[in-house]
């Protein structure tokens, strides 16, 4: 499919957002079935219809025909909505994106459309909408869909007057398919014009120079003969009503203001397609324009011309900066919007009744976050649904509502976004899990680890504590996937579980950002950068007053005690003998921790540039960057440099 | 350099530099730019096997001391110091690093079939990061094994 045509393309990818569109629409419906949203899914099907027979997507279009049928019925009030339906629903429109998938009418789609599963599809809507099953294959579908036989009303005529646009058939659009669906409306009476066709030594076989007038007899609204046409926008369409008298001289310009063409123009000047790659482009190009200028301000810095222009160039790159980020920022509703089927479907196969909320989709994150984290929070879904959350039965034995909950929640925290899965299962077994580790070779019998410690050990790999494979979970795959993602992305795992109450699993992931605002830092002769985003406050080291207290190390911050970290020993440096010190105030797990270092030189943008593999493992650092003056400073990571070393503290205190 | 290459009679570009006087080769065409010494940067709690990065050309790099594999006590910087970038596959991954050597001597052609192995009597060199002994002249140089010696994981490198 190399040489696809990309208008054909564009469809494709078009009818894939729509119909993934289509299944929140379903869902939707499940709750609230307003005639608004019935209209949608019914404009929905329409679109997909319409398009489809226009690219060649016969099969599709066919499919898709009689899906709209029982969507015709539910509008008129003619049937109503229930949980049936919607899976129903559900498995077709499944269904309408296989046939999308395979790429245009073709042996792949013949298969398909006569497979059982798509005939028992069929069946199941022609037992909803009353039709007959003989309808169902074969045939010209597009046509014979719209039979004007079933509808009522009195017959009209129209004239139609449709003239392509020159490069139309350039941009995949097939003429032929929309005169045919025409003839489906009714007695069609069809009359090519060819006064613009040149002669043989001036014609350009790409460009079409035809025009047609049809007279359509038919019972169907003006809306109907539109519909037909609602793809090519920009061809020349008149449609008038033949009255009894002499027809009306056809005017091209009619179709200017008509609703349908305007309504697509709008549609793709909304928003531009740009794939990924480019954007990563920019970004590279806007790290070095970064560097580059924070070369600049510091040579410009003796000249006073030279620096207001410089820091004109600054704000110009900060904006552009922020623009281009905000381009890659996507909210991760677009993640958790897929988990709603994921837990119908689940709720059904495990015959569990479990409602998914949902918190906090608009919290936005790099978009090559997004990519990766769909496949771990579906493991992890799985998971609560299958293990945690009980059967009815137990739930009621529990004194339990028997309707389980799966929340989902996502937050913004400094530099890192929090995503919670919580359940109100039946929270983990620590003595299944410590059991498990034993007889795996994970633990030694003798070791007495943490509840915490246990919990962590769920996402080895293999590990599993369940009694019987289900086809869900169980396998013990599934947590060590969500770990090792979660590890690229350089976020890390959090679980608290209490038994018959239920679980919690909390990611914690950096807004990966390429380019983000640093505050810089001096630590004897080496610069670091701490991510302003983490940063509170910043006060002298003097002013906060030193306090030990049972061996703690505290700061005393306008009477608020504030733990703090002597970077020089964290970094195993000798201790700085330079006063006054500063203190960096930072956010961290919630709680506020204080950084001491020798000075504050101020905020930059920092591009962030990850580690090589010879320092990957380095705890601390988020990557490094590169400063104006050249030198390489490192990127510190508040949340990783801070767990590592309130660990060591926390280890070494029992000695001591 | 794989063990295959090295019997058929092949002659290659080597850099030889120095490290504490004694003589070492690499392939001409691992070698990216040789460089006067920059400002490095340390990375705290690194490892002594990469203890630094340092700005070649807009990209960082980390800086490996091949003294810590090769057991050699460490050197200070002098007037014939030269920083040698390297461009590699590292654990299959394409990676530029840089190294630093007391004096970068020359590029010599030799024949790569003729490599020597090291004997065993006598040698202080961990077998595992050099491929064996080439002539220099009068002297020897010893022909690094640069796919195990700039290997992150040195548990993997005893391995194999």
């Amino acid at each position: 499919m190399d040489d696809i045509n990309p208008a054909i393309g564009a469809f494709v990818q078009e009818a894939q957002e729509i119909l993934e569109g289509l299944e929140d629409l379903l869902l939707d419906l499940e709750d609230r079935s307003d005639p608004e949203q019935i209209d949608a899914v019914f404009r929905t099907l329409h679109t997909v219809k319409g398009s489809g027979a226009m690219f060649g997507f016969g099969t599709l279009a066919r499919f898709t025909h009689h899906f709209e049928d029982a969507f015709d019925r539910i509008r008129a009030g003619r049937l109503s909505i229930d949980g049936r339906l919607i899976d129903l629903s559900l498995r077709a429109r499944d269904h309408m994106i296989a046939l999308l998938n395979c790429g245009g009418d073709g042996p792949q789609a013949t298969a398909l459309e006569e497979s059982p599963e798509a005939i028992a599809l069929l069946a199941a809507l022609f037992e909803i909408t009353g039709a007959e099953v003989s309808r169902a294959t074969g045939g010209n579908a597009a046509a014979e869909a719209t039979s004007p036989v079933q509808q009522h009303g009195a017959l009209r005529r129209w004239l139609i007057r449709f003239v392509p646009e020159v490069n139309a058939l350039r941009n995949g659009m097939r003429p032929d398919l929309l005169l045919e669906e025409l003839g489906g409306l009714g007695q069609v009476d069809i009359s090519a014009d060819i006064a613009a066709l040149p002669g043989m030594d001036e014609l350009e076989p790409t460009r079409g120079y035809l025009g047609w007038t049809a007279t359509l007899e038919t019972d169907q609204p003006k809306s109907a003969i539109e519909a037909v046409f609602i793809f090519a926008d920009d061809a020349e369409l008149a449609i008038t009503e033949e009255m009894i008298a002499p027809p009306p001289k056809v005017d091209p310009e009619s179709s200017e203001d008509e609703p349908p063409s305007g309504k697509v123009k709008e549609k793709s000047g909304e928003s531009v397609r740009v794939p990924a790659v480019k954007l990563d482009e920019i970004m590279d190009q806007l790290g070095e324009l970064v560097i580059a200028q924070a070369r600049l301000s510091q040579m410009a810095s003796a000249d006073a011309e030279l620096e207001s222009v410089v820091e004109e160039i600054e704000r110009l790159v900060t904006g552009l900066r922020d623009a281009t980020l905000s381009i890659r920022m996507l909210p991760i509703e677009i993640v958790f919007g897929k988990f709603r089927r994921v837990v119908r479907d689940l709720s059904t196969e495990l015959g569990k009744v479990v409602t998914l909320i949902t918190e906090g989709g608009e919290t936005e994150i790099d978009k090559t976050v997004i990519d990766r984290l769909s496949e771990p929070l579906v493991h992890m879904i799985r998971n609560s649904m299958d293990h945690g959350i009980e059967s009815a039965e137990a739930r009621a034995a529990a004194g339990k509502p028997s309707r389980g909950t799966v929340r989902l929640s996502a937050r913004q925290e400094g530099g890192e976004v929090l995503i919670t899965i919580e359940d109100d299962g039946a929270g983990l077994d620590a003595e299944a899990i410590r059991f498990k580790a034993i007889e795996r070779g994970l633990l030694s019998s003798e070791a007495q680890p943490t509840e915490s410690e246990l919990f962590q050990l769920i996402f080895a790999p293999g590990f599993s504590t369940a009694k019987q494979v289900s086809s869900v979970s169980g396998r013990g795959v599934g947590m060590d996937a969500v770990r090792s993602t979660v590890d690229a992305l350089r976020g890390s795992i959090e679980v608290a579980s209490r038994r018959g109450t239920g679980t919690r699993v909390t990611l914690r992931l950096p807004v990966t950002l390429a380019i983000i605002d640093g505050l810089l830092v001096r630590l004897g002769n080496a610069v670091f950068v701490i991510p302003l985003a983490a940063v509170e406050e910043c006060v002298e080291l003097d002013a906060a007053e030193r306090e030990r207290e049972s061996g703690r190390t505290m700061l005393c911050i306008r009477e608020h005690l504030v733990p703090f970290l002597d970077l020089d020993e964290v970094f195993g440096w000798s201790p700085s003998v330079e006063s006054p010190r500063r203190v960096v105030i930072v956010k961290f797990d919630g709680q506020r921790l204080g950084l001491v270092v020798d000075d504050i030189l101020g905020q930059n943008q920092t591009v962030i540039k990850t580690f090589s593999q010879y320092h990957r493992d380095v705890p601390g650092f988020a990557g490094a960057t590169i400063l104006g003056d050249g030198s390489v400073a490192l990127i510190i990571d508040v949340a990783t440099l801070a767990r590592r070393a309130l660990a060591e503290r926390a280890e070494r205190k029992p000695a001591a | 350099m794989t063990k295959a290459s090295c019997q058929s009679s092949s002659y290659e570009m080597v850099l030889i530099f120095r490290l504490s006087g004694e003589a070492f080769a690499i392939s001409v065409s691992r070698v990216h730019e040789i460089l006067d010494p920059i400002p490095v940067t340390e990375v705290p709690n690194a490892s002594a096997f990469a203890p630094a990065l340092v700005n070649v050309r807009g990209a960082i790099v980390p800086l490996i001391d091949i003294r810590q594999r090769l057991r050699m006590q460490p050197e200070r910087p002098s007037n014939s110091t030269r920083l040698v970038v390297l461009e590699l596959p590292v654990a299959g991954i394409p990676t530029r690093l840089a190294i630093m050597t007391d004096a970068v001597e020359e590029v010599a052609e030799t024949d790569i079939s003729a490599l020597e192995p090291i004997p065993d009597l006598g040698s202080r060199w961990p077998e595992q990061y050099v491929s064996g002994v080439i002539r220099h002249g009068s002297d020897l140089a010893i022909f690094l094994d640069t796919e195990n010696l700039f290997c992150p994981d040195p548990e993997r490198v005893a391995q194999s």
